[in-house]
């Protein structure tokens, strides 16, 4: 199945190429969202629509540490509405075909581990990251 | 595209709103039956469920069709002696009203459909009886007085079956609209409406369209009617209509007939027979529209603010063409929330059938009178009160009045009575539900909420009797007695107050001891435009609506009062309580703040509040969009706009903000 392959700083993670509407450059500043989960970063005005953005390091709590350069928003296709997800980069389009299990301990958005050669991809599942967001405020 | 293979699925929605439509129109009917038979009035709600059964076979629901040609045989009978409609045959055709509502409920969602082997013997059976005593008439459609007139020869030859004897006669009208009138249209518009309920509409002069927009030349309409209908009973329904006069009525000599039901490829279709020229939309299309007309304004602002940075020169030719832009956007959102607005009979209409039912249940005698019905608001306002109207009804008749009994005693009527008034007042319709009950006992509201540790008795000391009587709306309060069937589901006033302050709506409760209650609800026309006050926290901006904010005082925070160690702000006569607006939000405040800090008044559930902001930044007129997943889970968020800047920004729902 492809895959869009992304990185957070030197970690490399994929969500299904099928999942994603679009990618686009981080805004430069986001609107705040009140009463919100540390991992909310904010909406973002997309072209008349606002769409939420989660800090995708901190939803799946890989520990801190800043997304270098102004950063990467990808679009994942929720139906009649977006999840953004902020990232550092893209890194390009993929087909990953064995998927393993994920790494103890990780988070529920994970659906398992891949390899590109030599390196490891963390692959994620579009639903289950759009219900850990979800959670993150219900249990805020 | 005939044939037995045809796709029923795509029609099963079409299906499933119009049928509903008959079965409240009819529910309607036996309510009026019960007050008095009359036999127009069983001619409606045969036309009722005869148009039912017709929707059912041509969708092959043979056992709701069944149902529906039951129910219009013995509708049918009790034409010959309307006297015989009791409160037994009211109830039996009550019942299977409610069994048809099931069937297409089950139709629509692809269900089988349930099965009312029990209703079909009654239903025969009754049928049977009432036509057992005098000489059964014939089973056929009710045929009205039969005008015997000498049938034309047909200039054109058209073949088909001969010319349709049983053809109801057909009339001339000449209506005038009030010149005084302020909405002609609305006036035309109702008045094509209520005759459409009478028989089929043909010729109407100016079309549809155009009365519906006011359009209508000297205030005249002209039109035929085709209906069973005596002249005398057309002209007594037209006298309903407010502003609106039958200047004549004369019967045509029976024209050629319009031709047979067509097959598809009729050629000669008559032109002008338009029955009406509407047609149904999809509601989430309607959504849509709006929606894309919504963001058609924003991004017009956004070209805008961006031709600021225009050269000087080139400035002028740009402004026109933004501003020319700018009309047409605006034009063709005013005609999308046009369009969306539908009579709050949408709602209204289904009181009478559910007030019998609740005075039934709860041994009260009740009248319900509705005014106003065909005022129009916004689709999803009117969505959004549905529930709310109910409840208030409930209420009224479950608490509000006393039962026949008391009501003697007390030297009233025994039979209550709720009256609905819907009226526009300047941009806002207001909805009043009155009842003559026994009015809300302010001082056993007091002592409750005191009980219940909602308020302390020190803070009720503070309230004015308004502001008490609004206590009936905190969560989880009520005065029943006992929680009964009818009102105690918990769904209380403070869901209706909810769903009012939703919509940018307000509630006022009014009481009189012994005299009754009023609810006001007091609703904007259109919930997509909303008037902002903006304030500044840090480095976000929120949207305040204008309609909760009582007022702004500035002052130093070293000059607060402080009551119970809380500060407090004094605001004319009344102590208002402080909250930090950044702390309700968490978010980061201004790390200098202001010498003078803002102190925005809001309306809150329990009375006003102070709200103490780092700026103001005036007001706004937006385009307020919904929240979707997972924004909508945060509590105090009553939606978010793009500001010409092109920045998102929040609109705060204030009463949740404090109280979630």
């Amino acid at each position: 199945m492809r895959h869009v392959l992304f990185r957070l700083e030197k970690d490399r993670y994929a969500l299904p190429l099928s999942a994603i509407r679009e990618v686009v450059v981080a805004p430069e500043s986001f609107t705040r969202v009140p009463r919100s989960p540390k991992a909310m970063k904010g909406v973002m005005n997309l072209r008349g629509r606002v769409v939420p953005v989660v800090d995708l390091r901190e939803l799946l709590e890989v520990g801190p540490g800043p997304v270098g350069g102004p950063g990467r928003v990808v679009l994942l296709d929720r139906g009649r509405r977006e999840l953004g997800l902020l990232i550092s980069e893209v890194d390009g389009i993929e087909s990953l075909e064995k998927i393993g299990p994920p790494a103890p301990r990780a988070s529920l958005a994970v659906k398992g581990l891949a390899r590109l050669g030599a390196i490891p991809v963390t692959v994620l599942d579009p639903d289950a990251l759009d219900a850990t967001v979800a959670r993150a405020f219900t249990t805020k | 595209m005939a044939g037995p293979s045809w796709d029923t699925s795509r029609y099963l929605t079409l299906f499933g709103g119009e049928a509903t439509e008959h079965l409240e129109a009819l529910g309607k009917d036996v309510v009026a039956l019960e007050r008095g038979a009359t036999v127009a009035l069983v001619d409606s709600m045969f036309r009722h469920a005869h148009s039912v059964k017709g929707m059912a076979s041509s969708m092959a629901f043979e056992g709701t069709a069944k149902l529906a040609h039951l129910l219009e045989d013995l509708l049918g009978t009790l034409r010959a002696d309307v006297a015989r409609a009791d409160a037994a045959v009211a109830d039996v055709i009550l019942q299977t009203v409610d069994a048809l509502g099931l069937h297409v409920k089950a139709a629509v969602a692809s269900e089988p459909l349930p099965d009312h082997g029990a209703l079909v013997t009654k239903l025969s059976e009754l049928n049977a009886a009432l036509a057992g005593k005098p000489p059964p008439v014939a089973p056929s459609a009710p045929t009205p007085t039969p005008v015997s007139q000498p049938e034309p020869a047909r200039p054109v030859a058209a073949p088909g079956p001969s010319a349709d004897a049983s053809a109801p006669p057909r009339f001339s009208l000449k209506l005038k609209i009030n010149p005084a009138s302020n909405q002609p249209g609305v006036r035309g518009f109702l008045a094509y409406k209520r005759l459409s309920t009478l028989g089929n509409v043909f010729d109407l002069k100016p079309p549809l369209d155009d009365v519906k927009a006011g359009r209508v030349p000297q205030g005249t309409i002209t039109l035929e009617l085709e209906s069973d209908q005596t002249e005398e009973a057309i002209t007594r329904t037209m006298r309903t209509v407010a502003d609106v006069e039958l200047e004549s009525i004369s019967l045509l000599v029976k024209a050629a007939p319009p031709p047979p039901p067509s097959s598809e490829s009729d050629p000669n279709r008559v032109v002008g027979q338009e029955p009406a020229r509407t047609i149904r939309v999809r509601t989430e299309v309607m959504d849509q529209f709006l929606d894309q007309a919504g963001e058609l304004l924003l991004a017009t602002s956004r070209v805008r603010e961006l031709t600021r940075s225009v050269p000087q020169a080139q400035r002028p030719a740009l402004d026109e063409a933004v501003n020319r832009l700018h009309l047409l956007v605006k034009g063709l959102h005013d005609k999308v929330m046009e369009a969306r607005m539908t009579p709050i009979a949408v709602i209204t209409d289904r009181l009478p059938r559910a007030a019998r039912d609740i005075a039934r249940r709860r041994n009260r005698e009740v009248e319900l009178i509705i005014t106003g019905e065909d005022i129009e608001l916004d689709r999803a306002i009117v969505d959004e009160l549905a529930d709310p109207v109910l409840h208030l009804l409930r209420n009224a008749i479950d608490h509000g009045l006393e039962t026949p009994e008391e009501r003697k005693a007390g030297n009233k009527p025994p039979r209550g009575k709720v009256t609905i008034a819907v009226r526009r007042q300047r941009d806002r319709v207001v909805f009043e539900l009155s009842d003559d009950g026994r009015g809300v006992d302010v001082e056993r509201v007091k002592a409750l909420v005191v009980e219940r540790g909602l308020l302390t008795a020190d803070h009720l000391q503070t309230l004015t009797e308004r502001e008490t009587l609004m206590l009936l709306c905190l969560p989880g309060f009520s005065t029943a007695r006992d929680i009964t069937d009818i009102s105690g589901r918990g769904v209380g006033l403070d869901a209706v107050r909810r769903a009012v302050d939703q919509v940018g709506g307000t509630l006022e409760i009014e009481t009189t001891p012994g005299r009754g209650t009023t609810f006001r609800l007091s609703l904007p026309l259109t919930v997509a435009v909303v008037n902002l006050l903006l304030v500044g926290v840090g480095d976000e901006v929120y949207g305040l609506p204008i309609g909760k904010v009582g007022g702004v005082v500035e002052t130093a925070r070293e000059r607060l009062s402080m009551s119970q160690n809380a500060p407090v702000l004094q605001f004319g006569q009344s102590v208002l309580p402080v909250h930090e607006l950044s702390a309700l939000l968490e978010v980061p405040p201004d790390v200098q703040p202001p010498a003078l800090v803002p102190f925005v008044v809001v309306d809150g559930d329990d009375g006003r509040l102070a709200l103490a902001v780092d700026r103001l930044l005036g007001q706004r007129e937006v385009v307020l969009k919904g929240l979707s997943k997972p924004l909508d889970l945060v509590a105090g968020l009553a939606g978010v706009t793009i500001l010409g800047n092109g920045q998102p920004v929040f609109i705060l729902d204030v009463a949740r903000l404090v109280t979630a």
